[in-house]
């Protein structure tokens, strides 16, 4: 047992100190014969007060401290490191939450919040006091990582862990990496052309000797823990052999092929084949034979000597030491009847009309009709009244206005209208609205009633009650209607599943925490980067994903990583091998062997998360976990059990 | 209800990554719950031992209350039912011990659930007092 | 001036500026490996972020994220910091290299003070503390503020009297008026600059009245009214002390307004506003708030929920530009503004308003470059050269930006911006074109 505490109690400024009588809570923690010393302190986490308390355990020899202070959440490692920098074990550090459980929990009544406070800091010490010390656990970690999604964020991140060393390998679902940013042709804010962008990655990426590239790969399968990934992926064939000859005569079989079905790139603008070619701005430069549309016919073969009809999946397993998740987002589908989508003719997404703008030359015709007026509906699947998707898409305003931008320059005869919901160039994109202002773009703006859209005798009529002009309704006869419509979580069901990735409320992928830990993910060694964690534009995704960089490289590339020691422990000598524990642990990590010629469980501390799953179900409670022992638990129970007689109604 | 009556002392049994922040939360946000209300921290929901809890009734508590990780287990999907099973387990004992087993409670609350966890609260010192 | 120069190259990475974007820059390389030397103009790192109240949207506090990862820099051994301290002349050494000049401004203070603020209860000279952004005063003997890294005093020159009090009374012996300023020769690798923004002057803006009204106030300094550490115990208008209930925010205050050379949109006051409301609404129950507005821009992970539940809370939202603000006698202030809901001009008058002032580039990394400058954009900023594919590299090889040195954003993207400067970094150092 410890019996040289130190007890500090912190003020947080007033946070603490406006509710809870520190002064009183130090009192009666320095009654308690264990304790050495007990102060309190304006920040404990200021780095004055850090020196502070390494000096107080030099000089009295302390071998355990307590602050009462903020959430663990916040500061447990930083004094942790404290205990750490002063000789003591950290282990023998206790935090206790008198701020967000106490001060501000009870900020309706500072009596009973100083009360509860002391007997928090009871407790603490008859932990502090049972505390054992630790060391970490090191393990090997693989200095190579596993990139998913070959989009323009994950392509740059695997370009730059490749240069800083790291081994990557790079999956992508689709045959072809750069993700459908093709489809954009001319990015926002400068006009880049994406062909250009993806060329330039793809290019620096097949030159790289550190990173394994594999279109038509998934993952199915991962086991092990952050270091130490195993995982496996499964690549689709292309259903072509050796490939040298294919350019003679791949033309051909395209054109021969029966099989004919609206081009998804171009949202049905145009056909494609059951054999197909890649678009302008999708790598490799190298046809696939789309399987779930090949009748296998046969044709083809005929023509091309190169094709297999017959190629099977191949199954790939690699160690990784860090997964990043580049997985990107969906755009919003509407469903069919919303703001006249897949009813009236004329109403179309963002998306299909970039494709739209592309295709056409000095005209812009859309079901042979000339268009001249062109109403832009924003914050269609974002920020929505009843639907699930209350969010923002953040990127939508800005690329809704610069496309009215890219109408105007290449067909200036034509008007964009825009009913917005105030528009949200945030930043320097404002400079792009101002340009749709001075080509006299019109912008409306509704709230809470959404624009009606009816067509008549082809032409197409929407009411919108303009809240800039004292909400008149204000009608307008429209060609066509673009929908702005916004990201939405990619449906990635089996990779969520494999990964236990956790989500959040607004269904991407959650990180630990917007400002601490904004591309970590719960999984250790698992992070994420661009949209499959939240709505952003490219060059905000390229941050993110970049960010996720440095932390995997901090992580894996000094080849061994520091684990947190509270694992599972079986004592051995009363087990009696009943088999209950290995039944429930989730990580796989209870072994059978032998003590004393029986049969007994063990831990295997490499697979243990210190989940404690296995502690209730033991019959003979051989088990402890680390950190939550009997003894540990049992004592500050009874430590907050002693009843304070001033608590009554 | 008399002017001098304890108020009921309920034993929180939360879990790190889960409950934690929502308990965290609601004092953040200052969303008021009664001060007997006490946590202690465990890894996962599953992990709390029957000898915890029925420890907790023999010192004095009035109630105490499992924030189960639900279906928001970082460890496992099962955990929903394991948490389960332990609360099934350790209300016979408590039976056997002749302790109402309206005293041990167990609900889900998420990492952002800081209005159930106070709803929760409320209502259980409600029924104890 | 003779100045005694030392050289100092057992470094990889010079960061400029201090903020949450030099101080994740500088981590973040730290824990890669590379020797890292952060220079930080003011007397304690920790930027802009370190005086906020609490952040949006996850209203944790300020001090709580920035705290931690300040005494994370400060203690860690691959980090040396300098404040008080700038950067000039740096140059181009051979293809890899760069030089500068590191220069360390007098304190009068040493290290071996405690921070026990005998001096500042001593000194008797009394000026505006620009820490609280002129709410209170301060001595000229000062430890800059409560949660200051590192937590030592420092002798106000200019208004310092020398009447020897403070060294009278300083047990550590840490008072030294003989400091001198000095100067070392730096070499680096390469560079991250992260200077941070400026506030707009609402002075500027005359038809307003800032400065002149003393119920009107800057949004940085309701921030400080609004942190646990603040200089009144409550929130009070300047002019009589009196607890407002009606208070009103103006957004776009030297923002999206090309008349005042900056067109663009500040990217965070619309959301700071909705978050200093909702701070007030749970520090004043009584109060109105009222957020005169042009658009509403919570366009970030959590922000447009953020806006409803101050929506939800009773924040009054009213869209319409402010023409200008007039006082009464008892200090109250009347705001003429354009009701675009109903399209007549308005007037409404409140017992405090606060000014949303928007973020401007802080220009001082164009004085740092000897020869070659570093190039900025139109709106003043460093130029992201790549903004797409690379967007932390700038004008010259080897010198990234991070954080608001390059544009209005807010601290999630700082810090993002700070992770992307610190890999491309790192992939230029391995020898990579980035
Ligand atoms: C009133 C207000 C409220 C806000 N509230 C929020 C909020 O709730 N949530 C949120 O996410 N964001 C908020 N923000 C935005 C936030 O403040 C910024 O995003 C963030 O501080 C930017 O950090 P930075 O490191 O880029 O810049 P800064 O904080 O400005 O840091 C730059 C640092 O560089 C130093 N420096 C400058 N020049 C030199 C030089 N030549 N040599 C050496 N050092 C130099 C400066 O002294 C400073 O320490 C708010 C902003 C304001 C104005
Ligand atoms: S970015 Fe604009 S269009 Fe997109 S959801 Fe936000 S406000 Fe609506
Ligand atoms: S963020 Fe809001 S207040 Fe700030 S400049 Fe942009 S629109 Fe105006």
């Amino acid at each position: 047992m410890r019996c040289r505490i130190g007890v500090y109690v912190c003020m947080c400024g007033s946070n603490i100190s406006d509710y809870v009588d520190v002064e009183k809570v130090r009192e009666i923690a320095a009654e308690n014969p264990c304790v050495v010393l007990a102060k309190t302190t304006m920040f404990a986490c200021s780095d004055s007060t850090q020196k502070e308390i390494i000096e107080d355990i030099k000089v009295n020899e302390l071998n355990a401290i307590v602050i009462a202070s903020c959430s663990p959440k916040l500061h447990l490692f930083t004094f942790r490191n404290v205990a750490e920098r002063a000789g003591l074990n950290p282990y023998n550090y206790v935090q206790v939450n008198i701020r967000e459980q106490c001060s501000w929990a009870h900020s309706d009544n500072p009596k009973f919040a100083t009360l509860k406070a002391i007997q928090l800091v009871k407790a603490g010490i008859d932990k502090a006091k049972n505390s054992v010390s630790l060391e970490p656990i090191m393990i090997k970690a693989e200095h190579s990582a596993l990139v998913i999604g070959a989009g323009i964020t994950g392509m740059k991140a695997a370009l730059a862990l490749a240069n800083t060393g790291t081994k990557v390998t790079l999956i992508e679902k689709e045959h072809y990496v750069g993700g459908r940013i093709a489809q954009w042709n001319r990015l926002f804010p400068h006009n880049d052309p994406a062909e250009k962008l993806v060329k330039t990655l793809y290019e620096e990426i097949i030159i790289n000797d550190n990173i394994y590239l594999y279109t038509g790969a998934e993952l199915i399968s991962k086991s092990g823990s952050v270091g130490n990934f195993i995982v496996k992926i499964k690549i689709k064939p292309r259903y072509f052999k050796s490939g040298y000859l294919i350019e003679q005569c791949i033309e051909k079989a395209i054109e021969s092929c029966p099989v004919e079905f609206d081009d998804p790139f171009n949202y049905g603008l145009t056909k494609i084949k059951a054999i197909q070619q890649n678009h302008i701005g999708q790598f490799p430069y190298y046809p696939v034979i789309d399987m779930s549309k090949c009748t296998k016919c046969g044709i083809c073969t005929d023509i091309c000597a190169d094709i297999d009809l017959e190629q099977k999946e191949e199954e790939l397993e690699l160690n990784i030491g860090a997964i990043l998740i580049a997985t990107g987002a969906e755009s919003y589908q509407p469903p069919s009847g919303e703001f006249g989508y897949g009813v009236i003719p004329g109403v179309i997404t963002l998306q299909m009309f970039r494709r739209l703008i592309d295709l056409n030359g000095e005209k812009l015709i859309y079901n042979h009709k000339q268009i001249k007026r062109i109403a832009y509906i924003y914050c269609v699947g974002s920020r929505q009244y009843d639907g699930e998707n209350q969010y923002c898409s953040r990127y939508c305003c800005t690329a809704a206005v610069h496309t009215s931008l890219i109408v105007k320059e290449k067909f200036p005869e034509i008007v964009n209208i825009h009913l917005t919901r105030g528009v949200r160039t945030y930043g320097k994109q404002e400079i792009l609205y101002n340009k749709s202002n001075l080509q006299k773009d019109i912008y409306l703006q509704f709230d809470d009633t959404p624009p009606e859209i009816s067509e008549e005798n082809g032409m197409i009529n929407i009411k919108v009650v303009d809240i800039l002009t004292v909400k008149k309704t204000i009608e307008l006869d429209i060609d066509l209607v673009v929908l702005v419509t916004s990201m939405v979580p990619r449906k990635n069901k089996e990779l969520e599943n494999i990964l236990k990735l956790p989500i959040g409320r607004d269904k991407f992928y959650n990180e630990v925490h917007p400002k601490l830990k904004p591309v970590e993910t719960m999984i250790d060694g698992v992070f994420i980067g661009g949209n499959c964690q939240a709505p952003m534009n490219i060059s905000e995704s390229v941050k993110s994903s970049l960010s996720a960089v440095s932390k995997m490289n901090a992580l894996i590339g000094k080849g061994e990583i520091q684990l947190e020691p509270s694992l599972a422990t079986i004592d051995k000598s009363i087990c009696v091998w009943c088999d209950e524990c290995t039944k429930i642990c989730p990580s796989d990590a209870i072994i059978k062997t032998e003590y004393n010629g029986k049969p007994v469980a063990e831990i295997n501390e490499a697979n243990c998360k210190g989940c404690g799953m296995c502690l209730p179900v033991c019959p003979t409670n051989a088990i402890q976990l680390i950190g939550y022992s009997d003894v540990e638990i049992e004592s500050m129970i009874d430590a907050l059990a002693s009843y304070s007689p001033e608590f009554t109604i | 209800m008399g002017e001098n009556q304890k108020i009921p002392k309920i034993l929180v049994f939360s879990t790190e990554k889960i409950s934690d922040p929502a308990i965290d939360l609601a004092g953040l946000l200052k969303k008021h719950y009664p001060p007997t209300v006490y946590v202690v921290n465990v890894p996962c929901s599953s992990s709390v031992k029957p000898k915890w809890i029925l420890h907790a009734f023999k010192k004095g508590f009035d109630g105490v209350f499992i924030a189960a990780d639900g279906s928001d287990c970082q460890y496992s999907e099962t955990c929903t039912f394991n948490t389960g099973e332990i609360v099934r387990k350790t209300h016979d004992l408590m039976k056997k011990k002749g302790i109402e087993p309206s005293r041990l409670k167990m609900a889900a609350i998420c990492s952002v659930c800081s209005d159930p966890f106070v709803k929760q609260m409320k209502s259980f010192i409600e029924a104890l007092i | 001036m003779a100045y005694n120069y030392s050289n100092i190259n057992d470094y990889d990475v010079l960061v400029i500026g201090g903020g949450i974007a030099g101080i994740e820059a500088a981590l973040n390389l730290a824990y890669q490996g590379y020797k890292v030397i952060l220079v930080e103009k003011d007397l304690s790192i920790g930027g802009k972020m370190i005086h906020l109240s609490k952040v949006f949207p996850t209203l944790d506090c300020a001090a709580c994220i920035t705290t931690p990862k300040v005494s994370e820099t400060a203690r860690h051994p691959n980090i040396k910091i300098y404040t008080y301290s700038e950067i000039k002349d740096i140059e181009k050494l051979g293809e890899r290299y760069f030089t500068a000049t590191l220069v360390q401004k007098p304190r009068y203070v040493t290290d071996a003070c405690t921070g026990c603020q005998l001096c500042e209860e001593k000194c008797p000279v009394v000026v505006e503390d620009e820490y609280q952004w002129g709410l209170v005063g301060r001595k000229a003997a000062y430890i800059p503020f409560s949660i200051a890294n590192p937590r030592i005093a420092a002798i106000d020159i200019e208004n310092c009297t020398f009447c020897g009090l403070c060294e009278k009374v300083c047990a550590a012996g840490a008072i030294d008026f003989t400091q001198e300023e000095k100067r070392s020769t730096i070499v680096v690798k390469s560079i991250i600059i992260a200077t941070g923004f400026n506030l707009f002057q609402s002075e500027r803006l005359s038809y307003y009245g800032a400065g002149k009204f003393k119920n009107l106030l800057t949004s940085m300094q309701m921030e400080r009214q609004l942190v646990p550490t603040r200089p009144y115990n409550n929130v009070l208008r300047p002019k009589d002390g009196k607890v407002p209930d009606r208070i009103a925010y103006v957004l776009c205050v030297g923002s999206r307004d090309k008349s005042l050379g900056n067109p663009i949109c500040s990217q965070v006051c619309c959301m700071y506003s909705i978050k200093q409301a909702q701070l007030l609404m749970g520090a004043l129950p009584m109060a109105d708030v009222t957020i005169y507005y042009i658009d509403i821009r919570a366009f970030g992970k959590g922000f447009d929920e953020f806006y409803k539940q101050g929506v939800g809370m009773g924040v009054n939202f009213v869209k319409g530009k402010i023409a200008n603000i007039s006082e009464k006698e008892n200090g109250d202030l009347i705001l003429r503004y354009e009701d675009i809901d109903s399209g007549v001009l308005k007037e409404a008058t409140h017992d405090l308003v606060v000014l949303s002032v928007g973020i401007l580039t802080n220009p001082d990394f164009e004085k740092l470059f000897k020869t070659t400058p570093l190039l900025k954009d139109d709106y003043g900023y460093v130029r992201q050269v790549s903004e797409l594919l690379s967007p932390s590299k700038t004008s010259i090889d080897g010198v990234f930006v991070a954080g608001t040195a390059s544009g209005p954003m807010d601290i999630p993207d700082s810090i993002l911006s700070a992770g992307a400067a610190s890999t491309e970094a790192s992939v230029y150092m391995k020898g990579g074109a980035s």
